[in-house]
């Protein structure tokens, strides 16, 4: 089986650094949902059901660092498509589906969302675009049927719901899937010699134009100061009057 | 000179924050208090592969150069607040690792090294005797060959990692005429008939590091494992024991980067007599001390891993490093406690643990005064 994990450069979100703010930049890191995607397929492998996992990221040659990173927890190899756009998750779907439809792969897994702007959108449209079916918000995955289906439960509102899909497949983690391995030393020893692909969306014959536009964006406000209250009473009053929760 | 670092440096340093900072900082202050060494952060380093840093890539490591082993092991020390794990990840690296990487023949290094490096075997060296300290080479503990085995016979102290240890260098002589010529290095493995780990020592500092006696009654230690040559232990010990004054600091420096940090952080914060302590010189003056220390001693580092990275004779350099080191490490923690006030005395604040874990630096790989002994010495006094 072959898996194919696309994953996004984001800025590190434990990195106290003010996204947007001048003469700093953020670190950068692995889209921690991305993360739990590499780990599974992995894992998936660790047990002798994958031969092979392909990584997949968009950006400009500074995501390499990310991509390095991958590579040491151990994926084989990687394909960066040398785009530095800030691209919409339409545009980010289209390019990854004519990936998809080159290297066809057995089963996808991906981040359900990147915490940078929270989207969640690429898997749904991904799916939805190569006609495939997928699982989204999956935090348990089995392979059935001589892996011709897969056997997912998703983490919904309303509970787990267990769900089972026909291979090719597109499925979106959740948090609870697993925890994802470090980068050992002897990990980026290897990646050093494994290769990373790069191709322009020129090659792969797909032209892709934004469709939405970020206009601004904002710090979230400063937390005012908290204060003491005397009685449960002072406290209800509070929630009710200033904090308006109740 | 270039003080930068290449992007593969930057990478793995990077790497090695991520992974301590994540990894081991649990469980410190109750470690330190019941004085438990952390087998499972232990096994850890050994996989992401601190332990293997120096050993060749056929033996299981990662070949890395002295300058970025010690670069990398700064950053533990900043990222990791466990200072006994560190100290015992070190003595196993300069006191086991070491002398098997130039001494071990390829079937001692073979069997040992795969296994020190991926932390599934704790090394560790006994030297010191009950009267034989700073005079290593008085040393009393014998070693009579018998047929194909050595017996050993004799006392030993403050044997860090002890009471965890799969693998011993031990120093014995084979002919206390010889003096320092007839001294010997062994590998003793962990329950060798006659071999007796005994009291677990209870100490100020570095106390999540296990540290016992040992004693040997009639021990026998098969000849193959003799390392190196017989009679060669004297230049064995002097030899890893250059390499460990030269390196075993490099964590301090990272933990001395974090204490800066900390006081930075606490002095503007904290705020008497209406403004930020930090405002008050007296106060400042002590972090512009610690910064000229961390400094001072990052240079010293690297310049000795530098010249041993360049197969220079780093005999002079390493005392100076250590001595240094450990002088500003002690003195950078008495000033962050002095600076975090009544709060700095509290164990909570995990300030005090620094310096008791600082204070046992001017005492192991030879004191202070040992140190500034080889200085004079190297100098023509
Ligand atoms: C935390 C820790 C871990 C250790 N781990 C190990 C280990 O793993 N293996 C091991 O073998 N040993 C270990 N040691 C022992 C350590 O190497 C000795 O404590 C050290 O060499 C000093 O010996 P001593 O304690 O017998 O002191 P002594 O040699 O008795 O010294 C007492 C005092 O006299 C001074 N002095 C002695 N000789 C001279 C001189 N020639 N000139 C000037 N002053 C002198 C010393 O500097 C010191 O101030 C460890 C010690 C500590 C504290």
């Amino acid at each position: 089986m072959k898996i194919l994990v696309p994953f996004k450069s984001v800025p590190d979100p434990n990195d106290a650094t003010v996204v947007g703010a001048a003469a700093s930049t953020p670190k950068s890191v692995i889209n921690p949902f991305d993360e739990i995607a590499i780990e599974e397929a992995l894992r998936i492998r660790e047990r002798g059901e994958a031969a092979e996992i392909v990584g997949i990221t968009i950006g400009a040659p500074t995501v390499d660092e990310q991509i390095r990173a991958a590579l040491a927890m151990g994926i084989d190899r990687a394909i960066r498509i040398d785009d530095s756009r800030a691209l919409d998750p339409y545009a980010v779907a289209r390019i990854l589906r004519v990936l998809i439809e080159k290297e066809a792969p057995h089963v996808v897994i991906m981040g359900k969302q990147a915490v940078d702007d929270d989207s969640n959108q690429v898997g749904q449209m991904l799916a939805g675009l190569l006609r495939w079916p997928q699982a989204t918000f999956v935090s348990k995955i089995e392979f059935l049927g001589n892996k011709t289906r897969a056997r997912c439960t998703r983490e919904t509102d309303a509970g787990l719901e267990v769900i089972e899909i026909k291979l090719p497949a597109i499925i979106t983690t959740d948090l609870r899937l697993n925890e994802p391995r470090y980068v050992s030393l002897p990990g980026l020893m290897k990646a050093r010699r494994k290769s990373i692909e790069v191709l322009t969306c020129d090659q792969l014959g797909v032209t892709v134009r934004p469709l939405t536009t970020v206009l601004s964006t904002a710090r979230p406000p400063k937390r005012a100061a908290g204060t003491r209250v005397e009685s449960v009473e002072e406290l209800v009053t509070k929630l009710r009057q200033d904090a308006k929760v109740l | 000179m270039d003080f930068a670092w290449s992007d593969q440096q930057r990478e793995l340093l990077d790497a090695v924050g991520r992974f301590a900072s994540q990894q081991l900082n649990y469980d410190v202050i109750e470690n330190d208090r019941e004085g438990v060494f952390n087998r499972e952060a232990w096994k850890k380093c050994g996989d992401f592969g601190i332990q293997g840093l120096l050993v060749p890539t056929e033996y299981g490591g990662l070949g890395a150069d002295p300058l970025t082993t010690v670069a990398a092991l700064e950053r533990l020390g900043y990222a990791c607040k466990d200072n006994g794990l560190l100290f015992s990840i070190n003595a196993h690296m300069w006191t086991a690792i070491i002398p098997l990487v130039y001494n071990g023949s390829e079937a001692q290094k073979k069997k040992y090294l795969p296994g020190l490096s991926n932390g599934t075997l704790i090394g560790g060296n006994a030297m010191s005797e009950p009267n034989s300290g700073s005079d290593a080479f008085s040393l009393a503990t014998t070693a009579v060959k018998k047929d194909s085995t050595y017996v050993l016979n004799g006392s030993k102290v403050f044997v860090t990692n002890g009471p965890v240890a799969d693998l011993l260098v031990v120093f014995a002589t084979v002919d206390k005429t010889r003096g320092p010529d007839g001294i010997s290095a062994f590998l003793v493995e962990k329950d060798s008939p006659g071999m007796n780990v005994a009291r677990k020592l209870e100490k100020m500092g570095v106390r999540t590091s296990p540290m016992a006696e040992v004693f040997f009654e009639n021990c026998q230690v098969p000849e193959e494992n003799l390392l190196g040559k017989e009679g060669g232990g004297a230049f064995l010990f002097t030899r890893s024991m250059t390499w460990e004054r030269g390196c075993i600091l490099a964590s301090a420096v990272g933990s001395m980067q974090r204490l800066l940090e900390t006081c930075i952080r606490y002095a503007n914060e904290r705020k008497q007599g209406g403004q930020s302590i930090g405002k008050f010189q007296l106060v400042a003056s002590k972090i512009v001390d610690i910064k000229l220390r961390v400094e001072s001693c990052r240079n010293m580092l690297y310049h000795c891993a530098w010249l041993s990275g360049h197969r220079k004779s780093v005999y002079l350099e390493a005392a100076m490093t250590k001595l240094h080191i450990s002088d500003c490490w002690v003195k950078c923690c008495e000033d962050a406690i002095q600076i975090h006030g009544g709060y700095g005395y509290m164990t909570e604040y995990e300030v005090e643990r620094d310096l008791r874990d600082a204070i046992g630096s001017k005492l192991y790989s030879g004191t202070s005064e040992i140190q500034r002994n080889i200085i004079a010495s190297m100098l023509g006094l």
